[in-house]
């Protein structure tokens, strides 16, 4: 099952509020995304901190099989 | 719950290894294109690493890097004892400069040259 693209956006916003999130489909397949997340609860942690709060965001899509692989770029809002 | 003895291992491995990779495959011979990534940095900073084949015990290995640093998915590469990240996070440390400078080594001048200040770190502190 494909996961939905804006149902991910807005997990990832609601646990980062104040987030821009952009979530796209690498490989047309609907499983492998990538996600592009800029939020103010990144200031001062290391890359592994704030991959973590972005993958525990989705983590409910991770274990029901939806998603197989997320790659994430995080940075702080500009 | 993870295995005690393999996760008793594994923090041995992490203590004895400055630089510990685990990874799918070899360096040699990587069996997936993440693990590959990672090695492809490591070898463009051309520093010397400890690298680990997770996929003889892919379950149990997932499990015990859950408990010791909340991380499912391999590649992972420690440095001094603390995971850095994945291949995505190595690149993007790569790119910026930042790798070497985690590793405690010079960046080679055929690597992407610094792109300005790293946007990701903390500020700093000025007493």
């Amino acid at each position: 099952m494909a996961a939905d693209l804006t149902e991910i956006e807005r997990m990832i916003a609601a646990a980062l509020p104040g987030a821009r999130v952009s979530v796209t489909d690498e490989t047309g397949t609907g499983d492998h995304l990538r996600a592009i997340v800029a939020a103010p609860q990144f200031e001062g942690l290391t890359r592994i901190a704030q991959h973590r709060l972005v993958k525990s965001a989705v983590s409910e899509r991770f274990d029901d099989g939806t998603i197989h692989a997320l790659s994430v770029k995080t940075e702080l809002p500009g | 719950m993870a295995d005690a003895e393999l996760k008793q291992k594994v923090e041995e491995l992490i203590a004895a290894n400055p630089v510990l990779l685990f990874m799918k495959g070899t360096p040699e011979m990587p069996r997936c294109g993440f693990s590959m990534r990672v090695v492809q940095a490591l070898d463009t900073i051309d520093v010397e690493y400890g690298a680990i084949d997770v996929l003889p015990a892919l379950q149990p290995l997932r499990e015990v890097t859950a408990e010791i640093s909340d991380w499912q998915t391999f590649p992972q590469l420690y440095v001094n004892g603390e995971l850095l990240g994945g291949a995505d996070i190595v690149e993007e440390m790569l790119a910026s400069g930042e790798l070497a400078e985690a590793l405690g080594v010079e960046q080679p001048q055929a690597a992407p040259a610094p792109q300005g200040p790293p946007a990701q770190s903390p500020p700093l502190q000025i007493e």
